[in-house]
């Protein structure tokens, strides 16, 4: 009884504790780069100051800029994001089905799974122009091979054992897809369209720095050009903390999603 | 018990009086294993009666596990003759259940969805489902339980559970095995005591795989011990006890010790297994 009473309040507390240890990082952070700036050991306009920064940033939302860059770039996201995780999927599921099929692409797979997205940069450029087809393809690759994986593995990992309860109730081809195999491999599909999704963020603001007329990472690059570097930070601090929001809210999906696992 | 008797599935030969005979002759089975063919099972003749529990005891690897996959049908790959209610046994099929030694409950269900998957596939009513399912969650004492995950169970209740899909079915046989292998010793004394009760009330024809022999005895009309390499039926004794019975029957101690001495006993000479067939208490062949 007392246990039940003391444990709420010290798992509540434990957690309040952890909030509290997650904000100090960011705050020693933004200390160290005050301290830095203050001590003048950059050039101000090299290392502009927080408040500089956070001004900036206020401005750029004031007249919308930010959110028609960070608008511009999410929406590559989405639609990149749902045609390469469309197409992992249906790669990963049909080279987990089929002998032949994963005889004849893996080890195509395999072999461009190791070349760097941001290396086909150049060559995307030259077939796609700069334009949105170049940002969507290039997302589309980022989130294709880590979805293609994962629903590879999550197909082939559905035990035997599960197929044979299906088989012992006489379960329709229907019933045994989406009763037994889908459900099996929700969680690792989930997992791999996290990462397939957070991934493609990375190398979105990595092509729009390198080509692109909108978007987080050309802001980037055109205050770099423009040597406005507290325009620079902004485009740091902000496609950070976007990535850092997909992520959690992938998160909360997959754990949605895999509710019923043991805790 | 109660489960209402009009809900039983219409027998699918009506005009088959015997309901769970299972007919084995002559089956024997091999493995290929390293391009080499091993028999696991050879000239295993058996047959139940309708309404019969027998056990089978015999050393791990001799094919118990073998034998009930090939009778439940998930493998037909098989010489000799598999026959319940006179058809050939070819695949699985909803008069066949089984209990497996891991529960094999679907940890994505609750323990109703899992119980009610095994009734999709049957032609009872949607409508009944749910209270079907509730009297089988309460047959085996799971009530309260409905809506658990697998992971919120018990190993115990969670093999409860999987008795209670295998039996939701009303299979005219249920094979179990080893369903008590992982539950400590006092749950498996209920668990065995709820299984007999279960059986004494549906009366379903039940061959159960068991390590232990007190529980082989305890359950079964008749027990079964197998040998290994390749596996083949030793000797079937006959437990002549009217259920529900006492734990410290006499004879339930004397036969224990009896194939206790048989599984660890040289093996049998390969010929000579049938000859060596020993009855007891001597009772005919059937
Ligand atoms: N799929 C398989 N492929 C090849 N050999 C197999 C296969 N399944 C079983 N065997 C072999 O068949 C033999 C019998 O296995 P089985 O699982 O039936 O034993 P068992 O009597 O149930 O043992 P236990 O009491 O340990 O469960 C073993 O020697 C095993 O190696
Ligand atoms: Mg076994």
């Amino acid at each position: 009884m007392a246990g039940s009473l003391v444990s709420p309040s010290l798992g509540e507390a434990r957690a309040f504790a952890g909030n509290l240890a997650a904000l100090a990082p960011p705050v020693l952070l933004l200390a160290l780069w005050e301290v830095v700036s203050l001590s003048h050991l950059f050039p101000e306009q090299v290392l502009v100051p927080p408040a500089e920064v956070f001004r900036t940033l206020f401005a750029m939302t004031q007249s919308g800029e930010l959110q028609r860059h960070v608008g511009d770039s999410l929406h590559r996201l989405s639609v990149g994001f749902i045609l390469g995780a469309a197409a992992g999927l249906a790669f990963g599921v049909t080279i987990a089905l089929s002998r032949l099929a994963e005889a004849a692409f893996v080890p195509l797979f395999l072999t461009l799974w190791q070349v760097p997205v941001i290396a086909l940069v150049p060559l995307l450029v030259m077939f796609l122009g700069i334009g949105e087809p170049f940002k969507v393809a290039i997302v589309a690759i980022a989130s294709f091979f880590p979805v293609a994986l994962a629903a590879f593995d999550a197909v082939r990992g559905v035990p035997r054992a599960w197929f044979e309860v299906g088989r012992v109730y006489r379960l329709s081809l229907a019933d045994t897809v989406w009763r037994i195999v889908v459900p099996a491999t929700v969680p690792a599909v989930v997992t791999g369209l996290r990462i397939g999704l957070t991934r493609a963020w990375v190398v979105l603001v990595a092509s729009e720095l390198l080509a692109a007329d909108s978007g987080i990472g050309q802001m980037m690059e055109m205050g770099r050009q423009l040597f406005q570097i507290d325009v620079v930070l902004s485009g740091v601090i902000v496609s950070g903390l976007v990535g850092f929001a997909i992520d959690r809210g992938a998160r909360a999906i997959e754990q949605h999603a895999t509710r019923w696992r043991a805790a | 018990m109660s489960i209402d008797p009009s809900l039983r599935l219409p027998a699918e030969t009506p005009n088959t009086p015997v309901r769970g005979e299972l007919a084995i002759a002559n089956l024997s089975k091999s493995f290929r294993i390293g391009g080499q063919l091993r028999p696991v099972l050879e000239g295993i003749n058996l047959t139940l009666r309708p309404g019969e529990f027998v056990s089978i005891v015999g050393a791990s690897g001799c094919g118990k596990s073998t034998l009930l996959r090939l009778i439940v049908g998930l493998d037909d790959d098989y010489q000799g003759e598999i026959r319940l209610d006179g058809e050939r046994v070819a695949t699985t099929s909803l008069d066949r259940g089984i209990v497996f030694q891991d529960h094999r409950l679907f940890p994505w269900m609750t323990l109703e969805q899992n119980i009610e998957l095994a009734l999709r596939n049957t032609n009872v009513p949607k409508a009944r489902r749910a209270q079907i399912v509730a009297e089988h969650i309460a047959l085996v004492g799971l009530e309260g339980f409905e809506k658990a995950y697998p992971h919120q169970l018990s190993g115990g209740m969670a093999q409860r559970g999987a008795i209670a899909r295998a039996l939701v079915t009303e299979p005219k046989l249920l094979l179990l095995d080893e369903p008590l292998g992982a539950l400590d010793a006092l749950t498996r004394v209920n668990v065995q005591t709820e299984l007999q009760r279960i059986w004494m009330a549906q009366r379903s024809t039940m061959l159960m795989v068991t390590h232990d022999v007190e529980e082989a005895l305890y359950l079964g009309d008749r027990v079964i011990v197998m040998s290994p390499n390749p596996g083949r039926i030793r000797r079937i004794v006959d437990v002549d006890l009217p259920h529900p019975r006492d734990r410290r029957s006499p004879l339930l101690h004397r036969l224990k010790d009896e194939i206790l001495a048989e599984l660890t006993a040289a093996p049998v000479e390969p010929g000579g297994v049938s000859d060596n067939l020993v009855r007891l208490p001597a009772r005919e062949a059937r």
